[in-house]
């Protein structure tokens, strides 16, 4: 059926299941190229211990978090919005709400957070989805304000959850959030670090590849992020379909400001900072495009190891993190530019 | 042929009450703060918020010039913070007649790159300046190891008395330069063929290809400007302070957009005016300078600038989206039916 979509020229509308399997590959190869690298680097004696099972659990460690982030920040691209700028202070706001509500519990707080995610994903939902404000501007407006509202109630100050906690066992329970070991937690042995933000990124990812290939807001979502007007006109009630994906990405921010939070240990207006970038970066690389409607989760995923491989060996090479922003920023531009010039060469640019 | 006249008295003031929305907030603004705040309106305090208001009103010159040709400068904060620390760092061995320039036309090379990476490579301005953020964000760290650049030689230090030096009332050198760049682009940008090919470009970049304007030259000239006139900003507020920190430009730019944006400067391109950014820039400052006479926090400050942008930024899409929904209906055929006695419905 799906394969009679043909334009008059005779290119196929679907840009084919192999195509976009090989466009998975294509990332999933160039993260080995920076294993590569970073064996080649290793083997004439650049740098040292990146080679070992350790570092790499350590690599998909400290971007698990970004990967959570960027999940729902594909969902975003996806749907032809580019991106979300709300997300870093989402997270600082929604870490900074679960330590002060600790005092109520472990679980109230973590509610109450995922409640207040909601909420601002809600706004962003009915803002860019109904008003069609400019999702750029209006995320960064929100995103300041939101960053006026944690300096206004908590007077820029941090709180730390050991303080505020009612019980010892409910501090001792947010620290786990970033800090519990899965395998040893299932009854495993501890030789295997795997903690809960990279099991959660990895949900994440099944999840949202899922809803994307294979449920019909995914199909919507598609067809919204390619063509605004063709989705609107063909019925797809458009509005609560951006919207969903603002209230996703504001979701998996939560997510992610819990667990950075619970890594950090302190909430405060600076948690999350840097991730807009971060996130934006790791869909780009995945394979998605900004126009919309193109690329798949599995291929952000991809994207968020080759950000984290690109940072280790840079860490390993004695690069300042500040000035590792050089670099991320050529490959983020390098990336898009690349992105843009092959979409245009096969003639789907329709930005 | 004339289009039947049916326009209410109604439906002329709220549009004009739109259009020069800026400077009734300004007068308004202005009368509260003068009425209430305490020890608002002396000439110290004028000629504080006048100084504060130079370096931001200086950005919003290219940044407006950006917006009206229907581009978004994410990079204008860092480059402010650039152009400081070329401008401070380089002084000690070169002198200020070398480092002035070589700030100001690094800011013009970050906008070239930009409006190259926009036209030619085709990518999103977004996205393009918030890679070009990132990477001079790095640049600047590892150029001064995270530390910030402190004047240091007797030149420096009169040349910061002289520019924050009162010339006459309210008016010291560095706020005369902005004062003279506002002038001078707002006659650009209204009254030159140069200056309202912009707008062109801006409002539909179709018709501005089909009256033979280059789009491309525009666009990049527009990213130029806009690294020039964030340069010049940086440079000379970093000059009359007394050093040039990491974080210089850090809130510039939600200052900035959030008065573009309310001086009118749609986000679409194609309309807006320098002057009117200016007035923005000037009303905003006044009103953060009112609250903090009143005792309120730094805090306040941060949440009002936010909550003011939002709000400008959700009456602008309300504005556009109501609009939509009654473009194409005809109302005076609506109202020539009514008047032949046929009822609706």
């Amino acid at each position: 059926m799906e394969d009679k979509l043909k334009t008059t020229d005779g290119r196929s509308l679907r840009s084919g299941s192999f195509m976009r399997f090989m466009i998975v590959v294509g990332i999933y190869f160039a993260a080995a190229l920076f294993i590569l690298l970073g064996a080649v680097l290793q083997a004439t004696g650049v740098i040292r211990g990146f080679l070992s099972v350790q570092n790499f659990i350590n690599i998909i460690d400290t971007v698990s978090m970004l990967g959570i982030v960027a999940v729902g920040m594909a969902f975003v691209t996806y749907s032809g919005n580019m991106a979300d700028m709300s997300v870093p202070t989402t997270m600082a706001l929604t870490g900074i709400v679960a330590v002060q509500m600790l005092q109520y519990g472990f679980w109230p707080a973590i509610g109450i957070a995922i409640v207040t995610g909601l909420i601002i994903g809600m706004i962003n939902a009915i803002v860019i989805g109904r008003f069609r404000a400019n999702p750029i501007i209006w995320t960064l407006a929100v995103n300041y304000v939101t960053m006026g509202v944690i300096r206004l109630v908590w007077v820029n100050k941090q709180i730390y959850p050991d303080t505020v906690a009612s019980t010892a066992g409910v501090s001792q329970s947010f620290d786990s959030i970033y800090r519990l070991n899965v395998v040893q937690h299932i009854g495993g042995n501890d030789l295997l670090n795997i903690r809960l933000p990279m099991l959660m990124m990895l949900i994440l990812v099944v999840i949202g590849q899922f809803v994307l290939s294979r449920t019909s807001f995914g199909g919507q979502l598609k067809m919204t992020g390619a063509s605004f007007r063709a989705a609107k006109f063909t019925g797809v009630h458009v509005e609560s379909v951006i919207g969903l994906a603002f209230v996703v990405c504001a979701f998996t921010a939560t997510l992610g400001g819990l667990a950075v939070t619970s890594l950090s240990r302190v909430g405060a207006w600076y948690n999350g900072a840097g991730y807009d970038f971060r996130a934006v970066t790791a869909v780009v690389i995945g394979g998605m495009t900004l126009a919309g409607g193109r690329g798949s989760i599995v291929g952000v995923l991809g994207g968020v190891l080759i950000i984290g491989l690109i940072n280790n060996i840079m860490t390993l090479l004695g690069i300042p993190t500040l000035s590792q922003d050089i670099i991320r920023g050529a490959i983020f531009i390098i990336v898009v530019g690349i992105n843009a010039k092959s979409l245009r060469s096969l003639g789907r640019d329709d930005t | 042929m004339t289009t039947p006249n049916l326009k209410s008295n109604r439906s002329q003031v709220l549009p004009w009450i739109d259009r020069n929305r800026i400077f009734l907030l300004f007068f308004v603004i202005l009368a509260f703060m003068t009425a209430f705040a305490p020890r608002f309106f002396n000439p110290f305090n004028l000629t504080t918020i006048m100084s504060t208001t130079a370096m931001n009103a200086c950005v919003a010159i290219g940044f407006s010039i950006v917006m009206i040709s229907g581009q978004l400068d994410l990079s204008i904060g860092t480059v402010i913070t650039l152009a400081g620390i070329i401008g401070l760092g380089l002084q000690p061995r070169f002198g200020y007649a070398v480092s002035v320039p070589v700030a100001i036309v690094a800011g013009c090379l970050v906008g070239l790159v930009n409006g190259l990476l926009v036209t030619k490579a085709k990518i999103n301005s977004f996205i393009v300046t918030l890679g070009t953020m990132t990477i001079l964000q790095g640049v600047v760290y590892q150029s001064t190891g995270g530390n910030s650049i402190a004047l240091s030689t007797p030149v420096a230090f009169s040349t910061a008395d002289f520019l924050g030096k009162k010339l006459m009332p309210l008016v010291t050198p560095r706020i005369l330069v902005t004062l003279a760049l506002v002038a001078v682009f707002e006659l650009v940008m209204r009254k030159t063929r140069f200056g309202r090919n912009f707008y062109m470009v801006g409002g539909n970049r179709n018709t501005a290809w089909l009256a033979g304007i280059g789009s491309d030259a525009y666009i990049i000239g527009a990213f130029m400007l806009s690294g020039l006139t964030a340069a010049v900003g940086g440079v000379f507020f970093a000059m009359e302070s007394a050093a040039a920190t990491q974080n210089l430009g850090t809130n510039s730019l939600m200052y900035v957009m959030s008065a573009t944006i309310i001086g009118g400067t749609a986000m679409s391109g194609g309309k807006g005016g320098v002057f009117r950014s200016f007035v923005a820039i000037l009303t905003l400052e006044i009103l953060y300078d009112g609250v903090i006479l009143f005792g309120l926090g730094n805090e306040v400050k941060i949440f009002l600038a936010g909550l003011i942008l939002a709000l400008v930024v959700l009456y602008e899409a309300y504005a556009v989206y109501k609009h939509d929904k009654v473009v194409g209906q005809r109302p005076y055929l609506l109202k020539e039916l009514a008047e032949a006695g046929v009822k609706k419905g």
